[in-house]
């Protein structure tokens, strides 16, 4: 008898929160992100947190920002659709350089460029975590809070419905830890008075019409973080095969999964094909894949969405190969990216004409 | 000639220096000018806001979440804790806070573009939840940051950049009454509407808001002052005539007087 | 090709236990130290509809994905639903049928087939809602991948409170399934 549990991929990712010092979380129900919300309505009282159920997304996502600026570690989320509410926010709440943990539990993979490419106004991007199987998502939820207080900002984890609703056994920590110290720059009323009390904006601090009051000069600063992030944050990729291998297929997530067996099942029958598997979408791990491509004929992206990803694996090997999209957007009559097309023998054939 | 006459001699320094502007300032407030238009109501709502923070002695526990608008302005001006949050978003943002400090006094200044337009539900919903924080409500009736445009406030007749000739119930609808319908809530514990055209009204304004701030401080549950402030500028009448334009324009259709007491 | 994996298929209708022998059979492997996958789908109702589940059982880290097209080992409950899973059965693959309800053509010379009337066995038992418990015992003994304390304690895991009422008859239905597969 072993002290891991089986555990549905919402609790268990629920449980990583908690335990990764999330004190403060927020949803609207919506599939395949209900779930989540569920847990962590009956996780957080166990350590004195709050867990609401907005009556919106859109308040969701202002409570948990009005919580992130208290210095307590909060977190909201959703499906893509959702997201899509949420986007105004999650783009201020970046530039008010707040840390806020965001899970997306999306519909199949169409909402990559929302993810990566800051899916609100302004020039900003966030950091995106995709993770392919309960135990990464797990190990995923603990460095996105950490990331998210170590950069100030936004970190999504981008789930799906089989995240959501696989069961694995998994360690998973436990919860009962002391709550996290709190930064410097939290709110909490006592700067008042005091002649230089506390604001948190995105657009800046100061004195509106005295010098420190700039947005301009703020939006330079929130432009140079971001690139300070992209090039500070470990990019993480899932390389295999791929030192002899004639094609290599890139794909995330779930179906990242997906494609990672039906290309160790292909290697079983001697295909020369090996896999790359991007982790963190935001920053890309463009100089892995540049690495992982270098012996290839042919890169292949699968993806469940028209094809995004592949951008970014184009702009990643700059024509160092061709890049083909094999994908495709999920044929699922639920809407929830769990349809038939995503399976082992299917991805297999398109991988092997992809070889031809 | 009485000999009790004053005379004042010229020729020496005044005994007093003269009183300046800063004099005059609540403490909370750190720069003494602000660059909102003559006449303008909402520094007279904001300055009661603040002057009541600081007679119940919460400016240590007080974080003001504020909406966009002219007042915005002042979001860089207390001396108070101070989020800022997206148009209309701010009572929200204001629950993800206090859930988290139950002890802090949390209050939110919108304008009423952005609490009963962009933002009519958030408002809603915390006053329905009994959310313990108090919402400032400075009710102009129009779109002042952006030059005078109807809101959902705007009353019937009132001309705006978007209702020329007068608004007008079948093409542009009825104004909103938010406290009114605030009121209505089970969760709502203090509600009440005053304005800022005259001494009197001022004295009501701070009156009310101190009753909500002890009313949070009680812990009764949500709390909104809606305050009748002038807009001069986007009204398109002279600064004088702010007062009274409000008088007879928003006055009768926004009722001033407290409508929920604990 | 399975990677020492271990694949379950079962199938069956709404109400059938499917879901709950899923469990059992996963969360005792899991008590036994095992890695393990589960992915279940069922047509919307809790009663009536189809009921499917996978696992999968391991000693590595489980490469397999949520959803499988072929398995080494399935439990057929009913016979309603069960034509998709026909052909994803491997070759000699370990097939248990319940004989009670079961009303179609197996292909016999292809699987390892297990015959077992666990519906009726769960009658004489007392509930012929034991019938996915006796299922779940014939597995674990047949499949050499769950012990009979491990099932049990499975079962303990799996069942709600409101129905802890059922674990001792569970319990018995778990040791009746595994008499049987000796």
């Amino acid at each position: 008898m072993t002290d891991r549990v089986l555990i549905e991929g919402s609790e268990a990712m629920a449980r990583a929160a908690v335990a990764a010092g999330c004190r403060f979380f927020t949803g609207y129900p919506m599939t395949p992100f209900t779930e989540l919300l569920e847990h962590m309505a009956s996780l957080l009282p166990e350590v004195d947190g709050v867990c609401m159920n907005a009556e919106s997304e859109l308040e969701a996502v202002g409570m948990a920002w009005g919580a992130a600026t208290t210095g307590h570690l909060a977190a909201t989320g959703s499906t893509g659709q959702g997201l899509s509410l949420m986007q105004e926010s999650l783009s201020e709440i970046t530039n008010a350089r707040l840390p806020l943990v965001v899970f997306n539990m999306a519909r199949g993979q169409g909402d990559y460029f929302q993810a990566t490419r800051g899916g609100g106004h302004g020039d900003y991007r966030h950091i995106v975590l995709a993770p392919m199987d309960i135990p990464e998502a797990v190990e995923l939820t603990r460095l996105a809070f950490e990331l998210a207080s170590q950069w100030r900002t936004p970190v999504m984890v981008l789930g799906d419905y089989y995240l959501a609703h696989t069961y694995q056994a998994v360690s998973v920590p436990s919860i009962g830890g002391a709550d996290p110290e709190l930064p410097d720059w939290a709110l909490n009323g006592s700067s008042g008075g005091s002649g230089a009390a506390k604001i948190i904006s995105p657009l800046g601090g100061g004195v509106e019409g005295e010098e420190g009051f700039d947005l301009g000069a703020h939006y330079a600063a929130c432009a140079a973080h971001i690139q300070e992030m992209s090039a500070g944050v470990d990019p993480l990729v899932d390389i295999g095969f791929c030192e002899d291998a004639e094609l290599v297929v890139a794909a995330y997530g779930s179906v990242g999964k997906f494609v990672r067996y039906a290309c160790l099942r292909l290697r079983d029958d001697g295909h020369r094909v090996g896999y790359v598997r991007p982790i963190t979408l935001w920053p890309f791990p463009s100089e892995a894949v540049r690495d992982a491509i270098a012996g290839a004929a042919k890169v292949a992206v699968y993806e469940q969405n028209m094809g995004q990803m592949v951008e970014d694996v184009r702009l990643a090997t700059l024509g160092a190969v061709p890049v083909e999209f094999i994908g495709g957007p999920s044929w699922d009559h639920s809407g929830f990216g769990i349809g038939p097309d995503i399976n082992v023998p299917d991805i297999s054939e398109c991988i092997l004409r992809a070889m031809q | 000639m009485s000999s009790d006459h004053i005379f004042i001699s010229t020729d020496l320094p005044p005994e007093e220096p003269a009183s300046l502007v800063d004099d005059f300032t609540p403490s909370l407030i750190t720069q003494a000018n602000h660059h909102l238009c003559p006449g303008c109501g909402e520094p007279i709502a904001i300055r009661a806001a603040v002057e009541a923070v600081e007679e119940l002695e919460l400016a240590q526990r007080t974080i003001t979440v504020f909406g966009i608008g002219c007042y915005t302005a002042f979001a860089h001006n207390l001396d108070v804790e101070v989020v800022q949050a997206l148009h209309g978003r701010a009572p929200s943002v204001a629950t993800g806070i206090k859930r988290m400090l139950p002890n802090g006094f949390v209050m939110t200044i919108q304008g009423d573009g952005d609490m009963v337009n962009e933002g009519l539900q958030e408002v809603l919903h915390a006053a329905a939840r009994g959310e313990n924080i108090t919402c400032l409500l400075l009710n102009n009736g129009v779109f002042g940051e952006t030059g005078g445009q109807m809101t959902t406030t705007t009353t019937l007749g009132q001309r705006t950049k978007t209702s020329i000739e007068g608004r007008d119930p079948h093409q542009h609808g009825h104004p909103i009454l938010l406290s009114d319908l605030a009121a209505t809530m089970d969760g709502a514990a203090y509600v009440a509407r005053c304005a800022v055209n005259n001494a009197g009204n001022v004295a009501r304004t701070k009156r009310y808001i101190t009753k909500a701030y002890e009313s949070q401080m009680a812990g009764a549950g949500f709390s909104l002052v809606e305050i009748l402030t002038m807009c001069p500028t986007g009204w398109f009448v002279d600064t004088l005539e702010g007062p009274d334009y409000l008088q007879d324009t928003l006055a009768p259709v926004h009722n001033i007087g407290e409508l929920k007491t604990p | 090709m399975s990677y020492g994996e271990r694949e379950l298929m079962l199938t069956g209708i709404g109400g059938q236990g499917v879901q709950l022998a899923a469990q059992v059979i996963a969360q005792g492997a899991t008590a036994e130290g095992k890695e393990v996958l589960v992915f279940g789908s069922y047509g919307g109702m809790m009663r009536g509809g189809n009921s499917d589940s996978t696992v999968v059982i391991s000693d590595q880290p489980i490469e397999a994905p949520p959803v499988l097209s072929t398995t080494w080992s399935a439990i057929l409950m009913h016979h309603q639903f069960w034509a998709p899973l026909k052909e994803r059965i491997r070759d000699n693959g370990l097939v248990l049928v319940n004989t009670s309800v079961f009303e179609d053509e197996l292909v016999a010379d292809r699987y390892q087939v297990v015959e077992v009337p666990a519906t009726d066995v769960a009658t004489d038992l007392g509930n012929p809602l034991l019938a996915a418990m006796v299922m779940s015992g014939v597995y674990g003994r047949k499949s050499g991948l769950v012990s009979l304390a491990g099932l049990a304690e499975g079962m303990r895991r799996s069942v709600p409170p409101y129905r802890s009422q059922l674990i001792e008859a569970n319990e018995a239905a778990l040791a009746a399934g595994w008499e049987m597969a000796a």
